[in-house]
C-alpha cells in the first residue's frame, strides 16, 4: 500500500495535534540521589547534566492521517510520543490536542497478575479512559481479537508473555480513540498476530482515525503511513512523503549507522558491507540465500596476530551466531595498511526477522579490541514460513499408522 | 479537576482491584478484614486491660472502647501507608499511560475505607448483641467518615507526591504513624492525659487533629459519656480546628500533587 495524500480521501486539513517549538530537557544525573541525606550532602554540587531530548520541534498532525516517526536510538522518538500523551510536560513550547488520545507505549502496563483477563480488561480500559458501559460494548471484540477465548477468565499471571501482549494490544486497539499513538509494539507477537495488528491499523485508517506510529522499521513506516517524520538527535531531520523520507533514512543508516564503536584503533574497520550471492550490497535476504560479510580495514602500523570476527544478533540483542578467524583456524601473522576480510556463508539458515551485525578486530586472546563496531549494521531475513524461531533446520515428518 | 471527574470510574476500578486483590490467594479471604482488628484488640486488651488493669472512670467495656478507636485509626494508617508508595510502586503505569495520577493514592483511601465500613458494621452488630446503648450520635457517622477521609486524602496526596522525589518519606511515614498512634487516645482514655500531663502539655497534645477525631469516633460508637465527664471530653474549638485543618490539608495536598505530578514520569 502506498502513502495517501493529505487532503485527499478521509484525511482532512484539520489539525488534531499541534506541537509548537516543543523542547524537552532531561537531567542526566551522574548518580541519582534519592535520599534526603545525599541531597543535603551534595547540596551545592550540581549532580546532573542537561540533555535536550527534543529541540524546537514543530509538528502538526491532521485528522485522519497516519504519521510515522522514525529515527535511530536516542533520537527522541519515544519522548515525542510521551509528550503527545501528556505523560511528560515540555520545557519549552506547547502542545495542543483535540480529541481523545490512547497510547500503546507498553502493552499490558497496569495488568494485575492476580486478576483474570476479563477483570484486567475492565481495569486497563478504564486506565485508558473508558467507562464501564463502553467496555461492555467492546469486550467481546477485545476477547475475540486477543484469541484468548477460554483463558479470559484465568488469572493473568498464568498467561504466557505472548498472551499477555496480545491482550494488551487488543484492549488498546479496541478502545477506539480519536488519536492512537503506537510505540514499537508491532515488533511483538508472532507473525500472524503482527499481520492482524497491521490489518487493524489499516482498518482504523479507513475509519478516519489519526495514528502516530513510532518505529525502527522504515519499511513498515513507508508502507502504512501518509507522512514520515525523521528525528535525529532531537530535531526534525525530514518530514514528508513516506517513500522519500524512508529511502533517505535507510541510505543514511547504511552509510552512518547508529550504535556504538570502540577500540584502540590500531586496526580501523573502515567499511562493512553485507553482500548477496552475486556480490552486491543487500539488506533483504531469504532463508537459504548466500550472504557475505565484507570488511575493509586499515592498520596504520604493523599489527601482529590479529583476529577478525563478526556476530549476528536478534532484535533483543541475543547473539544468534558468531565466529572469528581464530575459531575458524585462519592464522593471520600480521597486517599492515589496507585490506579486506570476507566471511562467506553459502547458506543463510536464519528465519524471519531483523538481525544486527557486529564486527570486530582484536588480539588473539581477545583482551584488547582494536576496533569493535557493535550492532551497527543490520539485514532482514524472510523465510517461507514453514518454521518459527531462529533457525531453518530442514525438518522432515515421518508419519506411520499402526503400532 | 474536570479530567478527574471523567476518571472517577478508574478510581472505582482501581479500588475494586485493591479490594479484590488484597486477600486473594489467602484461605480466610475477606475474613482477614475482621481478623486483623480482632487480633489487635486481643493484644491491646491483654496488655492494657489485663496486665496494666486499665480501668478508669467506670470504663466497663474496654473492648468496645478499644475497637471504637482501633478501627478508624487503622483506616487512617493503612490508607496513608499504602498511599505514600502508590505513585512510586505504579511506576510502570505512570511512565507509560496518561491518567490523573491522584487516583493512585485515592484508590488506596477508598479500598481502606471499604474495609473500614465493613468492620464498623460488624462492630455495630456486636454492640447490638452485647446491648451497648446506641445514641443519636451514630447519625454523625457519615459526617465524621467524610471528615477523616478529607484529612487522610490530603495527607496521602502530599506524601505520595513528595515521596517520588524523596524516598525517605516512605520510611519516615511508618515510624511517624507509630509515634502518632501513641499520641492519640486509642488504647488509653483522654482522661489519662489530663490527669498525668500539665495543662500546657495537654494543650499541645490536643493540637493533634486525630485526637479530636478519635474522641468523636468513641463518642459515636462507644457511648462514652456514661463513663464520666473527662472521658466524654469534646471541645468545640478543637472540632472547628480539626475540620479547618482537614479541609486545608485536602486543598494543600491537591495543590502539591498537581504541582508535582508533571514531573513524576521523569523522576520515578
Amino acid at each position: 500500500m502506498s502513502g495517501r495524500e493529505i487532503g485527499a480521501g478521509v484525511i482532512s486539513a484539520e489539525p488534531v495535534l499541534r506541537l509548537e517549538g516543543v523542547g524537552k530537557c532531561f537531567r542526566l544525573y551522574h548518580d541519582v540521589n534519592y535520599s534526603l541525606k545525599e541531597r543535603i550532602i551534595n547540596w551545592r554540587k550540581r549532580g546532573y547534566e542537561l540533555f535536550w531530548a527534543l529541540k524546537d520541534v514543530d509538528l502538526t498532525v491532521y485528522r485522519g492521517e497516519t504519521l510515522s516517526v522514525i529515527g535511530p536510538n536516542g533520537s527522541g522518538k519515544s519522548t515525542l510520543l510521551r509528550l503527545m500523551t501528556g505523560i511528560l510536560k515540555p520545557n519549552r513550547g506547547k502542545i495542543v490536542t483535540h480529541g481523545t488520545i490512547a497510547a500503546l507505549l507498553e502493552l499490558g502496563a497496569g495488568f494485575h497478575p492476580d486478576l483474570t483477563g476479563r477483570e484486567n480488561i475492565y481495569l486497563n480500559a478504564s486506565i485508558l479512559g473508558l467507562k464501564r458501559k463502553q467496555v461492555d460494548q467492546i469486550i467481546d471484540e477485545i476477547i475475540d481479537f486477543s484469541e484468548l477465548g477460554p483463558f479470559i477468565d484465568n488469572q493473568v499471571k498464568n498467561y504466557s508473555s505472548g498472551m499477555y501482549v496480545r491482550l494488551g494490544f487488543s484492549i488498546a486497539i479496541n478502545v477506539n480513540p480519536d488519536i492512537l499513538l503506537i510505540d514499537e509494539v508491532l515488533a511483538v507477537g508472532d507473525a500472524s498476530f503482527q499481520t492482524k495488528c497491521i490489518d487493524r491499523i489499516l482498518r482504523m485508517q479507513r475509519e478516519g482515525k489519526t495514528i502516530v506510529l513510532v518505529t525502527h522499521n522504515a519499511d513498515i513506516a513507508a508502507s502504512i503511513s501518509d507522512r514520515i517524520l525523521w528525528l535525529e538527535r532531537g530535531e526534525v531531520k525530514m518530514l514528508g512523503d513516506p517513500r522519500e523520507v524512508s529511502e533517505a533514512y535507510l541510505k543514511a543508516m547504511r552509510t552512518r549507522p547508529e550504535g556504538s564503536e570502540f577500540g584502540t584503533r590500531e586496526i580501523v574497520i573502515e567499511e562493512v558491507e553485507v553482500l548477496d550471492g552475486a556480490g552486491y550490497p543487500a539488506l533483504k535476504f531469504s532463508t537459504g540465500d548466500a550472504i557475505t560479510i565484507k570488511m575493509r580495514f586499515r592498520a596504520e602500523r604493523k599489527v601482529e596476530d590479529p583476529v577478525f570476527g563478526f556476530g549476528i544478533y536478534d532484535q533483543m540483542g541475543l547473539m544468534v551466531y558468531g565466529t572469528n578467524t581464530r575459531l575458524l583456524q585462519v592464522d593471520i601473522p600480521w597486517v599492515e595498511g589496507p585490506g579486506t576480510v570476507e566471511f562467506q556463508l553459502p547458506k543463510l539458515t536464519l528465519l524471519d526477522g531483523r538481525y544486527y551485525l557486529s564486527v570486530a578486530a582484536h588480539t588473539r586472546d581477545g583482551q584488547v579490541n582494536y576496533h569493535w563496531l557493535d550492532k551497527l549494521y543490520f539485514f532482514d531475513v524472510q523465510s517461507p514460513g514453514r518454521e518459527s524461531g531462529y533457525l531453518a533446520m530442514d525438518c522432515r515428518v515421518a508419519l506411520r499408522s499402526g503400532e | 479537576m474536570k479530567s478527574f471527574l471523567a476518571y472517577r470510574e478508574l478510581l472505582y476500578n482501581l479500588t475494586l482491584k485493591e479490594v479484590k486483590v488484597r486477600y486473594k490467594n489467602s484461605f480466610l479471604g475477606f475474613l482477614w478484614s475482621m481478623v486483623n482488628p480482632l487480633m489487635l484488640l486481643v493484644v491491646y486488651y491483654v496488655a492494657f486491660g489485663v496486665i496494666f488493669r486499665l480501668r478508669t472512670e467506670g470504663m466497663t467495656r474496654y473492648e468496645f472502647y478499644l475497637l471504637a478507636g482501633i478501627l478508624p485509626w487503622n483506616f487512617l494508617s493503612l490508607s496513608v501507608i499504602q498511599a505514600v508508595g502508590s505513585v512510586v510502586n505504579n511506576a510502570d503505569l505512570v511512565k507509560k499511560v496518561y491518567f490523573p495520577r491522584e487516583v493512585l493514592p485515592l484508590s488506596y483511601l477508598c479500598s481502606s475505607g471499604f474495609h473500614f465500613l465493613l468492620q464498623e458494621m460488624v462492630l455495630l452488630l456486636f454492640l447490638l448483641i452485647f446491648r451497648v446503648r446506641i445514641t443519636p450520635w451514630i447519625l454523625a457517622f457519615p459526617l465524621l467518615l467524610l471528615l477523616q477521609a478529607c484529612f487522610a486524602a490530603g495527607l496521602s496526596l502530599t506524601l505520595s507526591a513528595v515521596n517520588v522525589f524523596f524516598r525517605d518519606v516512605q520510611h519516615f511515614t511508618e515510624i511517624f504513624l507509630l509515634a502518632w498512634f501513641w499520641m492519640t487516645p486509642v488504647v488509653y482514655p483522654i482522661s489519662f492525659i489530663f490527669d498525668s500531663l500539665p495543662s500546657w502539655a495537654a494543650k499541645i497534645y490536643l493540637l493533634n487533629p486525630m485526637a479530636h477525631m478519635m474522641l468523636l469516633w468513641q463518642r459515636i460508637v462507644y457511648n462514652s459519656p456514661v463513663n464520666g465527664p473527662k472521658a466524654a471530653y469534646l471541645s468545640p474549638l478543637g472540632l472547628v480546628y480539626t475540620v479547618a485543618l482537614s479541609l486545608f490539608l485536602l486543598a494543600f495536598g491537591y495543590w502539591v500533587f498537581c504541582r508535582l505530578e508533571g514531573k513524576f514520569a521523569e523522576f520515578i
